[in-house]
């Protein structure tokens, strides 16, 4: 599957989404499942089978050069997922940091593009902060000046995901005038490397295998080769819809697979699981719903109509809420046996609550849907 | 630095969120409880994240906008209620009259604040401010009403199968629910959002309540239908220039005949409004010097200091469309039992259309509200009868009552005119559709 389909130089080869996606799910349930706790609780950082899941064609999808297809990556993402939510998420770090790649338009990212594609090159995406920033919900936290080729930055950010040495991850940065105020910012492609200063995080409760590093930056230089847009701002707003939509598929996957942690105990305890609510029917009709309404929205992923972005955070929001009532509902299915440490509902919890936490949170999309609302 | 004298600052960790409160210090680290940021030690590390002093900030407490808790929490899902308008409170009103116990949440996009929304076209002149205009506050309305309030939240999904309301404080679920969204301002292509106000609602007649507190200014009137003739006399009388900017010949065309909205044109010249008719936008303008133009599509430019639209009403078609619940021009009832397309879910007041037509007057909606009490409570699903509404126009100096609604092809007859009165009635093929008095002796009527 893999080496043949790096050596394919026919075009068409990655059209086929059942395949791409077959294959996907294949690794995924080969060799994910095996590791997901130790992905989960002991920091174990699956690059190895990240880079079985890009030459399977997980990670590309999305991209113009591939066709566009946001379906097909979200349903990869889910796939994925559906075995390990940290890799589901590490997923979703490589396929926008791909998108950041291939819509920044310079010809020195552009190039990168390929390798990102095909996991072959990893990278992430330190826009946490940045996107809650725009938005008024924190301020920014890395400062930049211009300098003779570039900019120089610095400061610092607490928890940022799918990064080690050797690899990247897009990051946008103030610019401010002399007296203060801002004048604009920039978005970069931060490459790890020795001027970065990576700390390790506190521990988690899960999600431990993401490689997340507090990353902090003391007159990082950005060359013009690295610029990702400058202005950022009109970047972020064409690409912010498509950037939170995919995250779907992770979310999806991880309620899947509590649907299907119900499921696997169906027949030895089914006759006392009949009295519980959210029973598994009962999320996966909900689940079939938000899918449907998601792939609806994937037509457009670049979409800035309000219109579209109130449904884009809304689906997110549901799928947030979905995979925590799911994974609740696994664990009490499971009853002891999901009680036990390192229980698959165990982790689908930690993995859900995550789901809900990260950028963009419940909160924070219920904050933005409330802005637009009220924007007349 | 007088360190003592100065209240306790808190700074926030720009990386991770945590706050610095410098009564408490940092005691784990060494900072004593009364430790000043600038005294922090340039090595202290925030206690969560690990980044020094540097990535710390000022940090004011944002304010909170939810509302306070009216009714004892209950999970139990029961009558939900969007939109705290004229609507949204007659039909708690009605529910609460026939059922003391059923549970019932209102979900408002604003405050929720009861006032009475006519009054905005006619306030300003009277010197009252939008927290005069509050009759009730949601909070005390809550509360005698024992109605679970979230307020300065939007519904943003609506799933009718699971009937589950999505919030933007998180999902409800309802047993019946009534939508009183009310409607929102129709802007022309011409007209953004931030460049003009509207009164579709008191928090945007607050604003510019409070703006043309100043003193007089030079108001524009974009569009001559009802609000904007009674906004025009009231913006008057308030002492300020108002121009009222007409893309018809006269004002109220789909109601007056030529006759009576001469009259009434006259009204307003003769009170100091200038009335542009036939007069289209064709987009604004700021000069250099700061001053703003509307530039007409003959070219003529006209000053002013704020611009109101009052160019109509549309309804907002974002939840009906996604529950699939039928939208024509509003959201479709049925005329008898005010249910929408979907069995359990009603609607009343500015946002539903019944045979495709809108009705935005406040006379029908206290019956709407209690057909929908009525229909909720006891299964009466046939209570509901729709009366054209009697059309008042509260230009004092011009007072209009309009009975029946007039049609396009009809034929109008003058009744009496004298300098007091003018009645007219129209007719279709014999029949009398409507009756129009307009005139200072029908004064008290009209109030």
């Amino acid at each position: 599957m893999n080496n043949t389909a790096l050596s394919n130089e026919d075009e068409s080869f990655w059209d086929d989404d059942a395949r791409i996606l077959c294959d996907v799910e294949r690794v995924a349930s080969v060799r994910l499942s095996a590791v997901a706790n130790s992905i989960d609780q002991d920091g174990y950082y699956p690059a190895d089978i990240m880079g079985e899941l890009g030459q399977a064609g997980a990670f590309l999808p999305h991209l113009k050069a591939y066709g566009e297809r946001f379906d097909a990556a979200i349903n990869n993402m889910s796939a994925i997922s559906r075995h390990c939510g940290s890799t589901g998420f590490i997923t979703w770090c490589q396929d926008v940091c791909g998108l950041y790649m291939e819509l920044s338009g310079n010809p020195a990212l552009v190039n990168r593009m390929t390798d990102h594609a095909t996991g072959i090159t990893f990278g992430g995406t330190a826009l946490s902060n940045p996107m809650k920033a725009f938005t008024n919900i924190e301020a920014m936290a890395l400062k930049a000046s211009k300098v003779e080729g570039g900019y120089v930055v610095s400061g610092t950010l607490p928890w940022v995901s799918h990064i080690a040495d050797g690899q990247c991850c897009g990051a946008i940065a103030a610019i401010d005038n002399t007296d203060g105020s801002r004048s604009h910012e920039v978005m970069f492609m931060l490459d790890i490397n020795e001027e970065v200063k990576l700390t390790k995080c506190p521990e988690f409760s899960g999600m431990e295998g993401t490689s997340t590093w507090a990353l902090n930056l003391n007159e990082y230089f950005v060359s013009d080769a690295q610029i990702i847009a400058d202005p950022a701002r009109p970047f972020i707003k064409k690409i912010r819809g498509a950037f939170i939509l995919l995250q779907t598929g992770w979310a999806m996957g991880v309620t899947q697979a509590s649907i299907d942690a119900c499921r696997e105990v169906e027949v030895s305890l089914g006759h006392v699981n009949q009295f519980l609510h959210n029973r598994p029917d009962e999320l996966e009709a909900e689940l079939k719903d938000l899918h449907a309404r998601i792939m609806q929205l994937a037509k457009n992923p670049y979409d800035t109509s309000k219109e579209h972005m109130l449904d884009v955070l809304d689906t997110r929001a549901q799928c947030s809420e979905l995979s925590l009532k799911a994974s609740q509902s696994a664990l009490l299915h499971q009853g002891a046996r999901g009680y036990l440490m390192k229980s698959k509902p165990q982790r689908l919890i930690r993995e859900a609550h995550f789901v809900g936490i990260v950028t963009p949170a419940i909160k924070h999309l219920r904050w933005e849907m409330a802005k637009l609302m009220s924007e007349g | 630095m007088t360190h003592s004298t100065e209240p306790w600052r808190l700074f926030i960790c720009r990386a991770c969120g945590l706050i610095y409160d410098e009564a408490e210090g940092d005691p784990d680290s060494g900072l004593a409880p009364g430790t000043r940021f600038e005294d922090i030690p340039v090595d202290w590390e925030c206690p969560l994240c690990g980044v020094t002093k540097t990535d710390f900030e000022p940090f004011e407490r944002p304010q909170i906008s939810a509302a306070p808790q009216t009714v004892a929490f209950s999970k139990k899902p029961g009558i939900v209620v969007i939109g705290a308008g004229l609507a949204g409170w007659s039909v708690i009103e009605a529910l609460r009259k026939d059922d003391a116990d059923i549970p019932i949440t209102l979900l408002s996009a604003c405050k929720g604040d009861r006032y009475h929304k006519p009054e905005l076209s006619v306030a300003m002149s009277r010197g009252v401010s939008a927290e005069q205009l509050v009759r009730e506050s949601a909070e005390d309305a809550g509360r005698r009403l024992r109605v679970k309030l979230i307020t300065n939240a939007f519904a943003v999904g609506l799933n009718t199968a699971r009937h589950e309301l999505r919030t933007t404080r998180g999902t409800i679920e309802y047993t019946h629910l009534v939508l009183a969204q009310g409607s929102k301002p129709y802007l022309p292509k011409q007209l953004a959002a931030d460049t003009c106000w509207h009164v579709n609602h008191l928090k945007s007649w607050g604003g510019l309540e409070k703006t043309l507190r100043a003193g007089p200014q030079r108001v524009a009137i974009i569009g001559a239908g009802m609000i904007g003739c009674e906004l025009a006399e009231d913006l008057n009388k308030a002492g300020h220039h108002v121009s009222l900017i007409n893309r018809d010949a006269h004002p109220l065309l789909a109601l007056l005949p030529p006759l009576a909205a001469s009259c009434l044109v006259d009204s307003m010249v003769q009170q100091g409004i200038e009335h542009h008719a036939n007069a289209h936008i064709a987009g604004l303008e700021k000069a250099a010097s700061g001053e703003s133009y509307i530039v007409l599509e003959d070219g003529s430019k006209l000053a002013y200091d704020q611009l109101i639209a009052a160019t109509g009403l549309q309804t907002d078609n974002r939840l009906a469309k996604q529950a699939g619940l039928a939208f024509d021009n509003g959201i479709a009832v049925n005329a008898r039992s005010l249910q929408t397309s979907e069995k359990n879910i009603y609607a009343l007041g500015d946002c539903i259309s019944i045979d495709g037509v809108a009705c935005r007057f406040i006379e029908p909606i206290a019956h709407q509200a209690r057909s929908i009490a009525s229909s909720i409570l006891c299964g009466d699903q046939q209570s509901y009868e729709h009366v054209d509404p009697v059309i008042r126009l509260k230009t004092r100096a011009m007072p209009i009552v309009l009975r029946g609604i007039p049609k396009p092809v009809g034929i109008w007859k003058t009744v009496t005119q004298n300098q007091q009165q003018l009645v007219m009635e129209q007719y279709v093929e014999g029949e009398k559709m409507a009756v129009l008095t307009m005139g200072l002796s029908s004064g008290s009527e009209a109030a």
